[in-house]
């Protein structure tokens, strides 16, 4: 599993377009996004959690883009399914570094933009615990698209498993309003704790069986 | 010893019967050279023998299920974005990069360990793909097509690595349309088709 790990880090380090591409954008959107409409401050505080929530799920669906499909192409797939026998571990460690190096990022982002509009200093946290494991599921989610469709475009299983993101949406809003508002914070994070270890667990065993098909 | 068998396999595409109850065995320090015609299905015959592909019918035994298998297909498994050394590096643990980058020198590959590999000719990047089997340890190399891309040096240091690991008790199964230098079983697929 360290192996793996390693490898994909590595990889992931040197492909600078997968990490720094989504974090740009990520950047560009919530800046870009006040700027470009005639607004109050105070109406933009009230709505600014929605473009971090928006520009989240777009940079977790551009992340999780090439996500198998180069190691199919090129063959890598093949050998790690020789020496692994499945690809259980490698997703696992694909996806974990993805969130480690492109999710954690993100969220840190989203946290940092959410104080600068009016979050009270105290909520960073809580902000940013939101965002990262909302990251984790939609990158679950996303990477599932992308096995699907490996060999037409993985962009086309993104867009198919969309609809598998929308309850994810739906957590994290609820979420940021609990910040907002002060209440039921730990019972939201807690679910969404409990829905990433889930999905963390079944998801590269849904992932593993989809790459099998595709390689065999 | 027996490090692979197979056992009237049958493989079926798309309506199309690629090859019948083919059998076949490799030992220790014994090779296997399967030949065809372009899609009489070589390389399916290799992924099937890896376990890569499911086989239609019959039943593949490994001498364990942790038998050590190198194995270098059609794709090159190398990253066009790093260098050779850096693709070098992914594949190899410490105990196992010093004999990677030996390999690097002996194909002519260490001026161009710093480049892009995405910038070396197909050749060269055949040879760093062939560096994965060649300094990894393992009882059976599985090669599909290994001389294609390569000049004569290296097609004879090839051989040469055939005859050493053969004479150490490896075992070898390669497709090629290149008779390679080695005594190996022949399988032509085209006469096991159906």
């Amino acid at each position: 599993m360290f192996r793996l790990i390693k490898i994909e880090s590595s990889k992931l380090f040197y492909k600078l377009k997968s990490w720094l591409g989504p974090m740009l954008i990520m950047i560009l959107v919530l800046t870009a996004f006040p700027l470009s409409i005639d607004i109050s401050q105070f109406d933009l505080e009230k709505f600014y959690f929605s473009i971090i929530v928006v520009s989240l799920l777009m940079t977790s669906f551009l992340a999780t883009e090439g996500m198998f499909e180069e190691d199919y192409e090129d063959g890598s797939l093949e050998q790690e399914y020789l020496v692994e026998k499945d690809f259980y571990k490698v997703v696992l460690s694909k996806i974990f570094v993805y969130v480690c190096f492109i999710g954690v990022p993100i969220a840190f982002i989203g946290a940092i933009f959410s104080f600068a509009n009016g979050v009270a200093i105290g909520n960073f946290i809580n902000v940013f615990i939101s965002l990262s494991l909302s990251n984790l599921l939609l990158f679950n989610l996303f990477a599932f698209g992308n096995a699907l469709s490996i060999n037409k475009g993985a962009m086309l299983g993104i867009l198919t498993t969309l609809p598998l993101a929308l309850p994810v949406i739906i957590l994290l809003g609820t979420a940021i309003r609990s910040i907002q508002y002060g209440n039921s914070f730990l019972e939201i994070i807690s679910l969404m704790i409990g829905m990433g270890f889930l999905i963390s667990a079944i998801m590269p065993l849904i992932i593993s069986t989809t790459l099998k098909t595709h390689i065999d | 010893m027996k490090l692979i068998s197979a056992q009237n396999i049958s493989y079926r595409i798309n309506e199309k019967m690629l090859f019948h109850n083919l059998s076949l065995e490799v030992c220790s320090g014994e090779g296997l050279h399967i030949k065809g015609r372009n899609g009489s299905g070589k390389s399916t015959l290799l992924k099937i023998l890896l376990g890569i592909t499911s086989v239609s019918k019959g039943l593949i035994e490994y001498k364990n299920q942790d038998l050590k298998i190198s194995y270098l297909g059609h794709k090159n498994a190398i990253k066009n974005y790093l260098t050779p050394a850096q693709n070098l590096q992914l594949f190899f643990d410490d105990l196992s990069l010093t004999n990677a980058f030996k390999w690097l020198e002996k194909l002519d590959l260490y001026q161009v360990q710093d480049e892009l590999t995405a910038n070396l000719s197909f050749g060269q990047q055949k040879k760093l793909a062939l560096i994965r089997v060649l300094a990894q340890s393992s009882e059976l190399i599985v090669l599909d097509e290994p001389f294609v891309g390569l000049d004569k040096a290296a097609s004879e240091l090839l051989n040469s690595f055939f005859h050493q690991k053969l004479s150490e008790g490896t075992g070898l199964i390669l497709t090629s349309h290149i008779q390679p230098s080695v005594e190996c079983q022949v399988i032509e697929l085209d006469k096991t088709n159906v």
